[in-house]
C-alpha cells in the first residue's frame, strides 16, 4: 500500500499489514470518479445522470405529444407510441426524479447535519453504479430489435406475461427495475444509518433541517415499499423464465395480485418522489423570507404521518378494479385523511411567508410555483378521492393532469429551485437570476399550458395510453394546445440547461452563503474539502447557521476547542476510494442483462459470469476492510 | 414580480393588480367560450344521460366546489402573502430581518380541523354513492336487462343470457353480439364483466364510469340510458397494442323499437339465393393509409341523437342487393376459413374466436368501433386487417397465421355478403 499519493495523511493502522489489495490512487480524472466513495462526488454523478434521463424522458414526452397533436397522427406507430410512454413514465421516475432526490440526499444531507461522509462510503458508490446498470437495462431495448418495453410503467398482468408479451423487453424492464430498487433499499439504509447516527453534537432530532428529515421518512418509505415491488417483478421473472403460475390465468394465477402489491410499492413511490420536494420547498421558503419554518414540529410530524399513511392508500389506483363497496369506500376515507397533513404543510409555508421579507429570486419564484402547482395537483388528488367520480376520471387525461401537476409542478419544480439553490454551494459559482427567472417563466408557462388542457380531455373522455384519437371527439384543440405547451416547457428546459452549462463554466465564483441562509452547509464555502469540516460543528438551534451568524464570538471560540480536541485524537479520518463496489455493479449489468437480453439457451451462463463478478467485487470490497487515513487540515482551512 | 426600479411600490401594487384582472377576465372567457366546447364530445363526464354517470357527475361538482371554496381561501391568503411581504428593493432585501417567530400551535390546530370539517362534505356523498353505483338498486333488480360483456384484444363481445338462440349445429347459446350493445331506454343494465385475455376496461362515459375486466375476477357494473341514443365507449385500460382502438357503442333504443331489434337479432341469418357470377372485378381502394380517420363526415355530429338516426338507417335493408355477388361471398366465407372464427347463425360460420356476424350488416361500425361499416371501410379491414389494427388476430398474425390470399373480386363478394347479414 502506498500513502505517497495521499498528502497530509497518514494510514489509520500502520502498525497492522493492510491485505495486498489494488486500492486506487488517483485523485482526478475518470478512474478517481470510478472509484469514489466522497458523497459529494457521488451526488453529483447522481445528479448528472439523472438531468441526463430527464432529457431522455422530456425527449420521449415531446414525440408523445407531437403523435398527439393532431388526430389520427402517423408519425408513430401504435407499438412505437407504447414503448414510448413506457419509457417515458419509467425514465421520468426511476431514473430523472429519484435519483435527482438521491443527488441532493447524497450531497447536502451530510452536510446539513455536521458530518464528513455517510455512514456506508463504499455501499454510497455501490448504489450508484447499481442505479446507473438499472438505467442501462432498461434502456438498452431501444437498441436491440425486439425494442424497448412496451407493458407500460406499471406492468399490468398478464399484459406483461410471456403469452401477450414473449420477447426480451419486459425481462429487460424486470430486470431494469429489480436492480434499481437494490439501489434504492442500499442508499436508503444508508442515509437512515447516517442521519441516526452521525449527527453533530447538539443536533437533536427536533433540530434537523427539514430536508433532512425529509430524506430520513423517503428513506424509510423506500426500505418498506420496494420489496413489495421486488417481490412482484420475482413473481413476474419465475412466470416468464421457469413457467410458474403466480399471475397464469389459466393455472389459475391471480393478475389482481400484482396490482395489489404493485401498488403497495406504487402509492409511497408517489411520497417518495413529493416527500424530498417538500423538504427542499421547507428550506427555500424560510431561507428567502428571512424567517424560521412557520410551525417546524407541525411539518415534520405531518412529513411522517403522511409516510405513515401512504402505505394505506394503495387502493386508490384501483378503485375500478371492483374492490367491492366497504374496501373502496375505506380506502376513499384513507385518501381523503392523507390531504390534510398535505394541506397542513401549505399552511405552514404560508405562515412562514407572512410578515416576511421575500426576497423573489429564481429559486424563490420554483418554489412559490411549486405551492402553487402542488395545490392544484393535490385538489384534482382530493377529487380522486371520491371513489365513484374518479371511475370518470381513472385512466383518463384528467389523471395525467392531475399527476404531472404533482409530479412537474411539485416535485420538478422545487427540484429545480434546489439546484440553483445549492449551485454555489455544490460547483462554487453564482447562477445568473435574470436568465433563472426567464428559465422559471418560460417553463411555468409551459407546463400549464401543456397539463392544464388535459383536465378537460379527461373530463371529455379521452383514456390514457392511446396511441391516437379519431377527428369527431371533440378533442383536438386541447390536444394542439397542450402540444405546443410542451414544445415550450422543452425550451423552457433548454434555457434553465443553458444557464446552469454558463454558470458552471462563465459564471462568477460564489461568495460564502450567498442566499444569507439559515442551514449548516452554507457554513461551509465552496469548494467544500472532501473532509466537509475542517471542525465538526455543535450545533444550538434549528436554523443553526443563521445562529452562528448572531453569535460569532461564541462559536469561533468553540471552534477552537474542539479543533484542537480532534487534532489530539489523529486529525481527520477518511475513507479510502475503492474499486470493487464499481466492480459489483459491473457484474450487476452482466448478469442482468443475461438474464433478461440473452436469448434462451446462454442466459444461464451470462447470468452466472455476470452473477461471479458480482461476487468477487463483494468479497474484494470485504477483504479490502474499512480502514482509512487520517487528514490534518492546516492552520488556514481550520479557520476558513 | 418584475418591477422597474423608478417607480414606487404602491405604483406596482396597482398596475399588477391591473394585470391580475385583466388575466382573470381573458382566463373566464376562455373558460366560457373556449372550454364549454371542449367538453361536450361524445364522451363528455359532463353531459350525462343516465343515472350513474349523473351521480358520479353530481359527486364531481360537490368535489369542485367544495375544493373551490378552499382554493379561494388559500390561494387567496397565499397570493396576499406574496403580493404583500415581498421585498421590493434592494434595501428591503437586506434590511434587518423580520422577527424570527416560530408558529401558532392554535392556527395550526384549527387548520386542521377546518380541512378534516371540509372533507367531510365530500366525505358523505362519497360513501352514498359508492352503494349506488355498486348494482342496480334493489327494487329494480329483478327486472334489469342483463348483459355478459366480454373484453377481447381489441373487441367487445356483449351476451344477452336472458335470450336464447340456436346454434348452427345444435344445442342453444345467449344471443351474441360484438361491438355495439344494444339496449331499452330507462331500463337498468347489469353487467357482468369478464375478458378473454388480457385486462380491459368497460367505459361509456356518457353512461357510467369505468369498471375492469380482469382475468380470474368476476366483476360487475350497471347503467342505465334515461334517453334514447347512441353512445361512444371506449377501453380504458391499456391492453397492448391495438389498445388505443378498442372502441364500442352502447344504443339505448325505445322500448318498442328494441324488442323489433331483438325479434331481428334472434333470427338466423339473411339469407338471399342467386346464380354465382362467372367473374368479379375487385374495385375496392389501392392506396391506403394507416391511421386514417375511418368515418365519413356526417358522423362529426356529436348528438345522441342524431347519430343514432345514423345508426337506425343501417338497420334498413339494402334495395341494391346482388344476389349473385352474394352467393359467391357466403362460398368465399367458407372457402377462406373465415367461418373457423365467426359465428353466422342459420350459414356455415361456427366459430367463436372472433366476432359474432350473424347480423353484422345492420351494425353501425365495424373492427371494434373504428371504422364505419361501409362497403369501402369492410374492404379496407378484410384487405388489410393488421394495417388498420395492428396486432389483431383476424388472419395476417394469429396464433397460426394462415397466409389468406384474395384473388380479383373476391373482398368485394364477401363484403357484398357481410354487407347482407342484417
Amino acid at each position: 500500500m502506498d500513502d505517497t499519493a495521499l498528502p497530509h495523511s497518514t494510514a489509520l493502522h500502520p502498525a497492522v499489514p493492510a491485505p495486498r489489495l489494488w486500492r486506487p490512487k488517483a485523485k482526478t480524472g475518470l478512474v478517481s470518479w470510478l472509484t469514489t466513495v466522497d458523497h459529494k462526488r457521488i451526488g453529483i454523478m447522481y445528479g448528472l445522470f439523472a438531468l441526463f434521463f430527464l432529457l431522455v424522458g422530456g425527449l420521449e414526452a415531446i414525440l408523445i405529444r407531437t403523435q398527439l397533436a393532431v388526430p389520427n397522427n402517423t408519425l408513430l406507430t401504435a407499438h412505437e407510441y407504447n414503448m414510448l410512454f413506457t419509457m417515458h413514465g419509467t425514465t421520468m421516475i426511476f431514473l430523472a426524479v429519484m435519483p435527482l432526490s438521491s443527488a441532493l440526499f447524497n450531497f447536502i444531507m451530510p452536510l446539513q447535519i455536521g458530518a464528513r461522509d455517510v455512514a456506508f462510503p463504499r455501499l454510497n458508490a455501490f448504489s450508484l453504479w447499481a442505479f446507473v446498470a438499472g438505467a442501462i437495462i432498461l434502456n438498452i431495448g431501444w437498441f436491440l430489435k425486439a425494442g424497448a418495453p412496451a407493458g407500460g410503467w406499471f406492468g399490468y398482468s398478464p399484459l406483461t406475461s410471456r403469452e401477450f408479451n414473449p420477447g426480451s423487453p419486459i425481462d429487460l424492464w424486470v430486470m431494469g427495475l429489480q436492480i434499481l430498487g437494490v439501489a434504492s433499499v442500499a442508499a436508503s439504509l444508508n442515509f437512515i444509518v447516517t442521519i441516526i447516527n452521525m449527527r453533530a453534537p447538539g443536533l437533536k432530532m427536533m433540530r434537523l433541517p427539514v430536508f433532512t428529515w425529509m430524506t430520513l421518512v423517503t428513506s424509510f418509505l423506500i426500505v418498506l415499499s420496494f420489496p413489495a415491488i421486488t417481490i412482484a417483478l420475482v413473481e413476474l421473472m419465475m412466470d416468464r423464465l421457469f413457467g410458474t403460475n403466480f399471475f397464469n390465468v389459466a393455472k389459475g394465477g391471480m393478475p389482481i395480485l400484482w396490482q395489489h402489491l404493485f401498488w403497495v410499492f406504487g402509492h409511497p413511490e408517489v411520497y417518495i418522489l413529493i416527500l424530498p420536494a417538500m423538504g427542499v420547498v421547507s428550506e427555500i421558503i424560510p431561507t428567502f423570507s428571512r424567517k424560521p419554518l412557520f410551525g417546524y414540529p407541525v411539518v415534520v410530524f405531518s412529513g411522517v404521518f403522511i409516510g405513515f399513511i401512504g402505505f394505506g392508500v394503495w387502493s386508490h389506483h384501483m378503485f375500478t378494479t371492483g374492490l367491492g363497496t366497504m374496501a373502496t369506500a375505506a380506502f376513499a376515507l384513507s385518501t381523503m385523511i392523507i390531504s390534510v397533513p398535505t394541506g397542513v404543510k401549505i399552511f405552514n409555508w404560508i405562515g412562514t411567508m407572512w410578515n416576511g421579507h421575500l426576497r423573489m429570486k429564481a429559486p424563490m419564484l420554483f418554489a412559490l410555483a411549486f405551492i402553487w402547482m402542488f395545490m392544484i395537483g393535490g385538489f384534482s388528488g382530493v377529487m380522486h378521492s371520491a371513489a365513484p367520480a374518479d371511475a370518470q376520471q381513472h385512466d383518463s387525461y384528467f389523471v395525467i393532469a392531475h399527476f404531472h401537476y404533482v409530479l412537474i409542478g411539485g416535485s420538478l419544480f422545487s427540484l429545480l429551485a434546489a439546484i440553483v439553490y445549492w449551485f454555489p454551494l455544490i460547483f462554487g459559482k453564482i447562477t445568473s437570476d435574470r436568465w433563472g427567472k426567464i428559465a422559471f417563466w418560460v417553463i411555468f408557462v409551459g407546463f400549464n399550458t401543456t397539463f392544464f388542457p388535459m383536465h378537460f380531455l379527461g373530463l371529455d373522455g379521452m383514456p390514457r395510453r392511446t396511441f391516437t384519437y379519431d377527428t369527431n371527439m371533440g378533442w383536438n384543440t386541447p390536444n394542439l394546445i397542450s402540444s405546443i405547451g410542451a414544445y415550450m416547457l422543452a425550451i423552457g428546459i433548454a434555457i434553465y440547461m443553458s444557464h446552469l452549462i454558463y454558470a458552471y463554466f462563465k459564471g462568477p465564483k460564489a461568495p460564502r452563503d450567498p442566499w444569507d441562509a439559515r442551514t449548516l452547509e452554507w457554513s461551509l464555502a465552496a469548494p467544500i474539502p472532501e473532509y466537509n469540516y475542517a471542525v465538526i460543528p455543535t450545533v444550538h438551534d434549528r436554523d443553526t447557521w443563521w445562529y452562528e451568524k448572531q453569535h460569532k464570538e461564541e462559536i469561533a471560540r468553540e471552534r477552537k476547542a474542539h479543533a484542537s480536541e480532534e487534532a489530539a485524537h489523529g486529525g481527520i479520518h477518511m475513507p479510502f476510494p475503492s474499486y470493487y463496489p464499481f466492480l459489483a455493479c459491473v457484474g450487476l449489468l452482466v448478469g442482468g442483462l443475461g438474464v433478461a437480453a440473452v436469448p434462451f439457451g446462454h442466459k444461464l451462463v451470462v447470468a452466472i459470469i455476470g452473477l461471479v463478478i458480482a461476487l468477487i467485487g463483494i468479497y474484494l470490497w470485504a477483504l479490502e476492510g474499512n480502514e482509512g487515513y487520517h487528514l490534518h487540515p492546516s492552520k488556514e482551512e481550520l479557520e476558513s | 414580480m418584475f418591477h422597474p426600479k423608478d417607480s414606487s411600490p404602491r405604483d406596482l401594487i396597482r398596475r399588477s393588480r391591473r394585470l391580475g384582472s385583466a388575466l382573470f377576465t381573458a382566463l373566464v372567457c376562455l373558460a366560457l367560450s373556449g372550454c364549454s366546447s371542449w367538453l361536450d364530445g361524445p364522451q363528455s363526464t359532463l353531459a350525462v344521460d343516465g343515472p350513474v354517470a349523473r351521480a358520479q357527475l353530481n359527486l364531481f361538482y360537490t368535489t369542485c366546489y367544495v375544493i373551490l371554496v378552499i382554493f379561494v381561501l388559500v390561494g387567496g391568503t397565499l397570493a396576499y402573502a406574496m403580493l404583500r411581504f415581498r421585498a421590493r428593493s434592494k434595501a428591503d432585501e437586506h434590511a434587518e430581518p423580520p422577527p424570527q417567530s416560530h408558529g401558532n400551535p392554535i392556527i395550526e390546530l384549527s387548520l386542521v380541523v377546518a380541512s378534516l370539517g371540509a372533507l367531510v362534505f365530500i366525505a358523505v356523498p362519497t360513501i352514498k354513492d359508492i352503494w349506488f353505483d355498486y348494482d342496480v338498486p334493489k327494487a329494480e333488480r329483478a327486472e334489469a336487462l342483463q348483459i355478459v360483456a366480454t373484453g377481447h384484444q381489441w373487441w367487445w363481445q356483449f351476451q344477452y343470457p336472458q335470450v336464447e338462440v340456436k346454434l348452427p349445429y345444435g344445442g342453444q347459446a345467449p344471443l351474441a353480439t360484438a361491438n355495439e350493445l344494444v339496449i331499452p331506454v330507462g331500463k337498468p343494465v347489469h353487467i357482468e364483466l369478464r375478458t378473454a385475455d388480457v385486462i380491459h376496461s368497460f367505459w361509456v362515459p356518457k353512461l357510467a364510469g369505468k369498471v375492469d375486466m380482469i382475468p380470474n375476477r368476476a366483476n360487475h357494473m350497471w347503467l342505465q340510458a334515461d334517453k334514447a341514443g347512441y353512445y361512444y365507449g371506449q377501453c380504458a385500460q391499456y391492453c397492448g397494442l391495438s389498445h388505443a382502438v378498442m372502441r364500442f357503442r352502447v344504443i339505448a333504443l325505445p322500448e318498442a323499437e328494441y324488442k323489433a331489434w331483438l325479434a331481428n337479432q334472434v333470427k338466423p341469418a339473411h339469407t338471399v339465393t342467386g346464380p354465382e357470377p362467372a367473374h368479379v372485378e375487385q374495385t375496392v381502394f389501392k392506396h391506403y393509409k394507416q391511421n386514417q380517420f375511418g368515418f365519413s363526415d356526417k358522423w362529426m355530429a356529436t348528438s345522441p341523437t342524431s347519430t343514432l338516426n345514423l345508426w337506425r338507417a343501417k338497420q334498413l335493408p339494402n334495395p341494391n342487393e346482388d344476389p349473385a355477388l352474394i352467393a359467391k361471398g357466403r362460398k368465399l366465407f367458407q372457402a377462406k376459413t373465415c367461418f373457423a372464427c365467426h359465428t353466422i347463425r342459420g350459414h356455415e360460420g361456427i366459430g367463436v374466436t372472433g366476432p359474432d356476424l350473424t347480423h353484422v350488416g345492420a351494425r353501425s361500425t365495424i373492427a371494434g368501433g373504428l371504422l364505419e361499416n361501409t362497403p369501402s371501410e369492410m374492404a379496407r379491414w378484410i384487405s388489410h386487417p393488421n394495417l388498420v389494427k395492428p396486432g389483431n388476430i383476424m388472419y395476417e398474425s394469429g396464433y397460426i397465421p394462415n397466409h389468406i390470399t384474395f384473388q380479383s373480386g373476391d373482398v368485394a363478394a364477401l363484403v357484398a355478403y357481410l354487407q347482407s347479414l342484417k
